[in-house]
């Protein structure tokens, strides 16, 4: 059989496809948060129960500080139930996740946090000062906290439930 | 309700397309017919499920329904009426059903068009087209449900995409997607003779005109994207060398290749194996445009939402490009070239060479857009590369194309003589060369300007000497001027609408030339009641005044711009406060005329509306590219007619 | 095929690779943060800088369309200046991409400012249309 080697042209796309599964390694989105491996700025919070919320008392837990708003949607629909889930797997762990509403009325955030059961802590950020503090630039917005109160990731866009789990069990594993 | 009804009938459509395509293929090897019906009525059953799909979303737009949570994230409440339907194609989800309805239309078509016309091939394309189908049908239940739910119901929706609530954005993605979808056609018949082994030349000849609509629907998708960023985004072009607009041209570029390399097949029975790759290169770049914009591997000034969509479109990209590739290995050597190439200089070389320049720009479009990929794979450091890298490898290759394109249509097939030569082009070329020396006189600065108009007069030229010659023939046979130009123009209709085709191109090409040589700009603060100048426009600061939209807020500046000695004109650019947005949206006006654009932008300015900065521009000649695609319309109607001359 | 089609390919070829690695070498812009920048600067080098817009740092000059801002990726920060105003998105504390060249004088001289946005993640906004509601006040009452 003559041009036994033409069975090889299909070989001559593989390169090509495999520059554009390479793609997928890489994400040109990355904007690097100036306040990554710093001290994560403090703040106390009433939060919707009434209850106090101290950043600063939470020295030595894993903190999940999550920035969120009713009226974002779909990325805070979508993250609040996997913020639930994480929150309840990891917090007999040492986990603590805060939820933060930014420019929000009340009424709308209370209606979000029983929608999802939300049973972490969530307060409104009234004024504004604290997402000026975090250079919050859109919303969902996830910072992760570390046990000696540095920052040590910050998230954009919604959380799922694998960069929760990699993210803290990290920060678990750090003495 | 809407979601459930919805899924289920994407899901139903899904098994029906699998169903039919598998039947059609058993059908064919079989030689059953029965099958190959059963795999039509699955067919016209994907066609009708699709629509419903479609008019239920429409449906779901119309009513607020943001229970679905496409419908919640594309619009809101203040929407007026118009964008919500446009809406249904605003974003991933919705384009992608669109595309899918688009694809069971033409599925339609082929059945009701080639079911007897193309016996043989018929079933194959079946399962090429229903395939397709099934792929998008996938995407639309599993990768981006366009029906999935919001759970809970918010009160209002978030809005379209403010840059989205524009005319613009109701045409562009439907001729585009016409274009794209297009293509699919004759992807489906090149495979079926790769599969039936009937590879000569009937399958070319049947998708001639879907090969044409295909072409016109993507160049008019195009243009209109151009249009769409002229008058909407506020920075002046109309063309920025995105990866989004990129996606979009590498295709076109092939196809207009493919669309002329058929013809040398149909008459010299060459370049068999050529065409096969073409159209299937054409295809797979359809598929690559969506997955790049989709997929976020190359960042793009249109930012698109990522997710699970670019696997998907890249597998899929794969598995068309791998059994493609290994059909034509299969059938390698019934591709042997059956005519051979005479002469240099002869209409089949310029063909080839007009394909061979195509595909190099095609391809260096696919370089300067992958190469930020290519540059962190290979050396691990980003790099980029921007306009300039494609103007500057383009214009040769561009500029090459325009002169192949007076030279193509005239000169003689196989070998040309001197005789034909001087016959066609003596006087084209004096007048391309007094026409480049009067450019230099009137004191064009830019070679590049001078060479691209000088060769756009050329090929006009070329085509005047062609229509004259051919009417004076007519009127020797007792005909008047007019009606014998016209009897000529019908009767030799796919001839002379590839002429008013290329015609169009020329004033796309005169358009493109003048805006990059000779627009001007300027950006100024200017105080209330004081004015700028710029290239004998004198503009003037009026005022601010603000308003309340239905569904955003405005500040308009007023501007007075008066030209020498005349009256003056009103331009009235705007910021629009949209309450979904963090940032207001620039709102550009303009004067637009045939050879000055005026064109203002309202940038930052004065609470008070003591002062304003603006970017004010003199745009040259960007009108003939929007006149270009009217021409190009005109000249593919006149294309797709019935031919009346019967011989080839 | 005839020897003359061989050597036209040919030339095709290699006028298509000159010009493509002409253009690259000419056009090539490198993508770096703050810190990547201020670790080995080149001036006249075309880059692309992304980082934040330090908050604070701005300053807008009307009269001169001088605009000037700091960009930080949390280690480094690199002064920037542009003529002209910035695009509708751009603001302190925001992301966002500049193109152009390291001079010797120690700034960045930016020829285009990129701010950019997605889809699925929303900017913060104060509860409906305050925003714009406050910007068409003082509009309306310019004494203020």
């Amino acid at each position: 059989m003559r041009h036994r080697w033409r069975w090889l042209l299909p070989l001559a796309a593989v390169p090509v496809l495999a520059l554009l599964a390479y793609g997928f390694k890489l994400n040109p989105r990355d904007v690097p948060s100036p306040l990554v491996g710093r001290t994560a700025a403090p703040f106390f919070l009433t939060a919707f129960d009434g209850t106090p919320v101290e950043l600063g008392a939470l020295r030595g837990k894993v903190v999940v500080v999550n920035f969120w708003a009713s009226w974002c949607n779909p990325a805070c629909y979508e993250e609040a139930p996997v913020l639930e889930r994480g929150w309840r797997a990891y917090r007999e762990r040492g986990v603590v996740v805060l939820g933060v509403d930014i420019q929000d009325t009340d009424e709308a955030a209370q209606k979000f946090i029983n929608a999802f059961g939300l049973t972490f802590k969530n307060s409104p950020d009234r004024g504004g000062k604290i997402s000026v503090d975090y250079g919050i630039y859109g919303v969902p917005e996830t910072f992760f906290i570390d046990r000696a109160g540095r920052i040590h990731r910050k998230h954009v866009g919604a959380v799922t439930d694998e960069v929760f789990r990699e993210t803290v069990e990290t920060l678990l594993a750090a003495k | 309700m809407i979601p459930e009804l919805g899924t289920g009938a994407l899901f139903v459509a899904l098994a029906l397309c699998l169903y039919g395509a598998v039947m059609a293929a058993v059908g064919a090897r079989r030689g059953r017919t029965a099958y190959v019906e059963s795999a039509q009525h699955a067919a016209l059953a994907v066609f009708v499920l699709v629509t419903t799909c479609i008019l239920l979303l429409v449906y779901a737009f119309l009513t607020f329904d943001f229970s679905v949570r496409y419908v919640a994230t594309n619009t809101n409440l203040g929407t007026p009426f118009y964008y919500r339907i446009t809406a249904v194609w605003g974003a991933l989800e919705g384009s992608i059903v669109l595309w899918s309805w688009m694809l069971t239309l033409y599925t339609l078509i082929v059945v009701l068009r080639h079911r007897t016309s193309a016996r043989e091939l018929y079933p194959w394309v079946l399962t090429v087209m229903l395939s397709v189908i099934a792929f998008f049908l996938l995407v639309m239940t599993v990768a981006a449900p366009v029906f999935a739910r919001s759970v809970p119901i918010p009160a209002d929706g978030r809005g379209l995409n403010p840059l989205l609530e524009d005319s613009g954005m109701i045409t562009h993605p439907l001729a585009l997607y016409l274009g794209f979808t297009g293509f699919t056609v004759p992807f489906a018949f090149a495979v079926a003779a790769l599969v039936t082994g009937r590879i000569g030349d009937f399958w070319i000849t049947t998708t001639r005109r879907w090969t044409i609509l295909a072409w016109y629907f993507l160049s008019l998708g195009l243009l209109i994207g151009g249009w769409w960023s002229y008058h909407v985004l506020g920075w002046g072009g109309y063309w920025a060398w995105d990866p989004v607009e990129n996606a979009a041209f590498m295709p076109w570029l092939t196809g207009t290749a493919f669309l002329h390399s058929v013809m040398i097949q149909e008459r010299r029975r060459m370049l068999r194996l050529w065409n096969l790759a073409l159209v299937i290169l054409t295809f797979s770049l359809t598929l690559f445009g969506t997955f790049l914009t989709r997929s976020g591997i190359i960042a793009s000034v249109h930012a698109f939402t990522q997710g699970a969509i670019g696997v998907f479109f890249l597998s899929f990209l794969a598995l068309v490009v791998l059994t493609s590739l290994a059909l034509i290995a299969w059938r390698w050597d019934t591709l042997g070239a059956q005519g051979a190439l005479d002469s240099v200089v002869s209409r089949e070389s310029a063909f080839l060479l007009n394909n061979v320049l195509l595909v190099a720009a095609a391809f260096t479009v696919f370089f300067g857009t992958v190469f930020p990929l290519l540059s962190e794979a290979v050396r691990g450091v980003k790099v980029s590369v921007g306009a300039p890298f494609f103007n500057q490898v383009n214009v040769p290759l561009f500029l090459s194309l325009i002169f192949l394109m007076g030279v193509g249509p005239l000169i003689a097939w196989r070998r040309a003589s001197l005789d034909n030569l001087k016959r066609n082009f003596l006087w084209p070329v004096m007048i391309g060369a007094v026409a480049a020396l009067v450019l230099r006189l009137l004191g064009v600065r830019s070679t590049i300007a001078v060479v691209a108009l000088a060769l756009t007069i050329f090929v006009a030229a070329t085509i005047a000497v062609d229509l004259l010659r051919a009417t004076r023939a007519r009127r020797v046979m007792g005909e008047r001027a007019l009606p014998a130009l016209g009897g000529l123009l019908l009767r030799h209709n796919r001839r002379y609408g590839g002429f008013i085709v290329h015609l169009a191109v020329l004033v796309v090409a005169v358009g493109v030339t003048g805006s990059q040589a000779w627009s001007v700009h300027t950006e100024t603060t200017l105080a209330r009641g004081e004015q700028a100048e710029l290239a004998g426009y004198r503009v003037r600061f009026d005022g601010l005044r603000e308003s309340q939209e239905s569904n955003h807020g405005k500040v308009t500046g007023t501007f007075t711009v008066v030209a020498g000695r005349g009256t003056g004109d009103r331009i009235e650019p705007a910021k629009k406060f949209y309450p979904q947005e963090q940032s207001p949206i620039a709102y550009v006006d303009y004067r637009l005329g045939l050879i000055d654009d005026i064109y203002i932008v309202l940038g930052d300015f004065a609470r008070d509306g003591s002062h304003a900065t603006v970017k004010f521009q003199v745009n040259r000649m960007v009108s003939w590219i929007w006149i270009g695609g009217l021409i190009l319309t005109l000249g593919t109607v006149l294309a797709v007619l019935p031919e009346r001359r019967k011989t080839a | 095929m005839k020897p003359k089609f061989l050597v036209g390919g040919a030339v095709i070829l290699v006028a298509l690779g000159y010009m493509i690695w002409a253009g690259v070498t000419q056009s090539a812009v490198y993508f770096v943060t703050p810190s990547e920048l201020t670790a080995a600067p080149v001036a006249g080098k075309a880059y692309r800088l992304g980082g934040l817009v330090t908050p604070g740092s701005l300053k807008w000059e009307p009269r001169s369309l001088d605009l000037a801002f700091t960009m930080s990726d949390g280690r480094a920060t690199v002064p920037v200046r542009h003529k002209g105003a910035a695009p509708d998105l751009f603001g302190e504390g925001r992301g966002a991409v500049v193109e152009g060249q390291w001079t010797a004088d120690g700034y960045f001289k930016a020829s285009l400012i990129m701010a950019k946005h997605s889809e699925e993640y929303k900017a913060p906004h104060d509860t409906k249309e305050s925003q714009s509601k406050t910007l068409l006040k003082t509009l309306e009452d310019p004494k203020r």
